[in-house]
């Protein structure tokens, strides 16, 4: 009888420390895959998340198809260079997330074609030496090199402030469509987003 | 003259101050809200009652469904959400888009957003189609608080 109280006194006391232990430590998740720009992914409120990339461009992409700017292009579809769009916040991200998703939507529906060998820094060098050479070979002008109708060009930029341990982050996406022959703005649009909080958390 | 104490247990008490302390705490951040318009818009379509059940598994009601083509000849749907509960709602909405013969059209428009609707509000999502082949939409809604 005394021996069998003996192990059991024994076996909580060995137990008890990994079972404390076990409640401490944090919840283990394993990685698994989410659909891109879910709301279950992590939201940092000092960062860009995928989120907010994905939603800037959807709203970017809704607004210049409901106003129907790239219709009035002299090109049919609507030809685009894509400039500078500057990412002036804190957070580190690729400011092509944004860019060659809008590209993709409307290169690939036909609303628009980007021009890749236009200006002193193309983006496809190789295409635009290449169409240059051909076009010196066959005697063209300049003019038979490509002639773009619009330029994209924008910046997104933050305002940061905190009350105590809670931060509160807008970020302001922009974009402007330039008309390249008149050199006036012929569209822009702002998506404007604010998270905040004390810490990133994973969405649900 | 003495005043006569009414016996109330003190267990009673708490639960009345933490009453009132909820019910204060509720009022904090709700939002009124009115409409001028008494008639169903011209542009209102029977998808209501479905939009409905669909906000009402999170607490939500859907007051109006409007879908048309806008001044480009494309799609645009909006629909007016309201919170007539005690509590601030968060949810996130995806409007896909289909065509005459009900495919999905994949596009990088149909995306996960996020919105608020504080108790007593309203908000409006809305959502444009990709293109002019768009007939119909499709629309996901999952709680985000």
């Amino acid at each position: 009888m005394h021996h069998a109280l003996r192990t059991a006194r024994s076996a909580v006391r060995t137990l008890a420390p990994a079972a404390l232990l076990a409640l401490a430590a944090p919840a283990c998740e394993r990685a698994r895959y989410i659909e891109t720009g879910s709301p279950e992914g992590i939201i940092s409120v000092g960062e860009v998340d995928m989120q907010d990339i994905l939603r800037a461009s959807s709203g970017m992409l809704e607004s210049l198809i409901e106003t129907g700017v790239l219709k009035t292009a002299k090109n049919k579809p609507a030809e685009l260079v894509i400039d500078q769009v500057v990412n002036d916040t804190s957070s580190r991200f690729s400011v092509d997330e944004l860019t060659y998703r809008m590209r993709e939507q409307l290169v690939n529906s036909g609303q628009a074609a980007v021009v890749t060998t236009y200006g002193q820094t193309p983006e496809d060098k190789t295409a635009q030496d290449l169409l240059r050479r051909q076009a010196f070979l066959k005697g063209e002008r300049a003019s038979q090199m490509p002639d773009p109708d619009f330029s994209l060009s924008g910046k997104i930029t933050q305002v940061k402030r905190s009350a105590g341990d809670t931060k509160q982050v807008s970020y302001t996406f922009r974009l402007t469509l330039t008309n390249i022959r008149t050199g006036l703005e012929s569209w822009t649009k702002t998506v404007s987003m604010t998270k905040v909080g004390n810490k990133p958390a994973v969405g649900f | 003259m003495t005043t006569a104490r009414t016996n109330v247990p003190n267990s009673l008490r708490v639960a009345a101050a933490a009453a009132v302390a909820s019910a204060l705490a509720a009022g904090c951040g709700s939002v009124n809200t009115t409409y001028t318009r008494d008639r169903p818009a011209d542009t209102a379509v029977d998808a209501r009652t479905r939009v409905n059940d669909l906000l009402q598994q999170i607490f939500l009601s859907a007051k109006e469904v409007r879908m048309f083509r806008n001044s480009q000849g494309v799609m645009e749907v909006q629909v007016d959400v309201e919170n007539n509960g005690f509590k601030y709602r968060s949810f996130s909405y995806l409007f896909d888009w289909v065509d005459a013969r009900g495919n999905v059209i994949p596009s990088q428009l149909s995306v996960w957003k996020t919105t608020n609707v504080p108790d007593g509000g309203s908000t409006v999502i809305r959502a444009v189609a990709p293109n002019e082949e768009a007939a119909d939409f499709r629309l996901q809604i999952r709680r985000s608080d």
